[in-house]
């Protein structure tokens, strides 16, 4: 069930336009890094003030409402450019460790980011003790690094 | 002629030969530049966006500035440890790739970007250091910074498709296949 909905798309028209200019994957490619480095600096700020270092001057609050739209909006740009990869190389992410282990941390990453984290950062800071936020931050980091890892192995496997 | 010659000998080098027969060499170095990237680049994309009025308004630039920047630099070490062994392991690769003299050039005029934007207009960042709206020559420093850095990133990941560049550097024949 889940091979027959790679195998469509790969034959998709998406795909098949995606395949049929030596330019387009490369492009598409470049633009998914870019909006790699916006949504990591927008989480990086973010767990680096969980941790206690980085922008300590600023409350946490609003450390993390000024990235939210610049998380929210990398996140959106990294599926919208993901797609046209995914749809022109399917069977090949199909068949790869990599790519499993890259959707179920993103998975457990994006819930992780947009519950549990989003709660403790909007939390009174005083309320939060001095190891909730480091684990928390840790945590966070820890599940985007290993989609990262996930990210670039896909291409060696 | 020189450069060649420096790079002829580096890929005949014991350290490069073994970088290039090592089976995790290169995957280790490849993933750690990409996790040194995510660190370096997206730390300075909020920093260029504080510069140019676009996010992060409610911290002072002199804040973002020093606070990020210690951070900012173990990505930089990283990614020069990462892409150094990159490179050290295959410099004829490098040698001839269109893309990898673009980066190059792209990170030093990110060099030269940052390093006027702190002599000249970071001087008196304490009369405009918690506005919403830098100076101009603040705002250019960050629009520059953003593109030059997206610059970066985009012609690392373009080194991969040696074969995609103009038609007068495959003139240039450097790699001696006609």
């Amino acid at each position: 069930m889940v091979l027959q909905f790679y195998e469509w798309m790969e034959g998709s028209a998406l795909a098949v336009f995606f395949q049929s200019g030596v330019w387009y994957s490369p492009l598409i490619q470049v633009c998914h890094l870019v909006a790699v480095a916006v949504f990591c600096g927008a989480l990086i700020v973010v767990d680096l003030r969980l941790l206690g270092v980085g922008l300590i001057k600023t409350p946490l609050k609003q450390v993390a409402n000024d990235a939210q739209p610049w998380l929210v909006g990398g996140l959106i740009a990294l599926a919208i450019t993901g797609t046209p990869t995914l749809a022109s190389t399917s069977i090949k992410q199909y068949y790869s460790p990599f790519w499993w282990w890259k959707m179920e941390m993103l998975a457990i990453g994006i819930i992780f980011l947009f519950t549990y984290r989003q709660k403790i950062v909007r939390t009174d800071e005083n309320q939060l003790g001095p190891i909730r936020p480091k684990v928390v931050a840790l945590v966070s980091m820890g599940l985007f690094l290993g989609v990262t890892i996930g990210a670039r192995l896909i291409g060696l496997s | 002629m020189f450069v060649r010659t420096l790079f002829e000998w580096l890929n005949e080098t014991s350290m490069s030969v073994a970088l290039r027969e090592s089976i995790y060499g290169y995957p280790i170095s490849l993933t750690s530049h990409v996790v040194s990237m995510c660190l370096i680049a997206g730390l300075l994309v909020m920093m260029d966006l504080r510069l140019t009025g676009l996010g992060n308004l409610k911290t002072s630039v002199s804040d973002i500035q020093n606070r990020l920047f210690p951070w900012q630099m173990i990505g930089l070490a990283m990614a020069v440890i990462s892409g150094g062994a990159l490179f050290f392991a295959q410099p004829m690769r490098f040698y001839v790739n269109f893309w990898f003299w673009i980066k190059m050039l792209l990170m030093l005029l990110a060099l030269v970007n940052a390093m006027w934007f702190h002599n000249t207009i970071y001087q008196s960042v304490a009369q405009w250091d918690t506005d919403a709206r830098p100076p101009k020559a603040a705002r250019l420093a960050g629009l520059f910074g953003l593109l030059l850095w997206s610059g970066v990133i985009v012609t690392g990941r373009m080194i991969a498709y040696s074969g995609l560049v103009p038609q007068w550097w495959k003139d240039l024949n450097l790699d001696g296949m006609g």
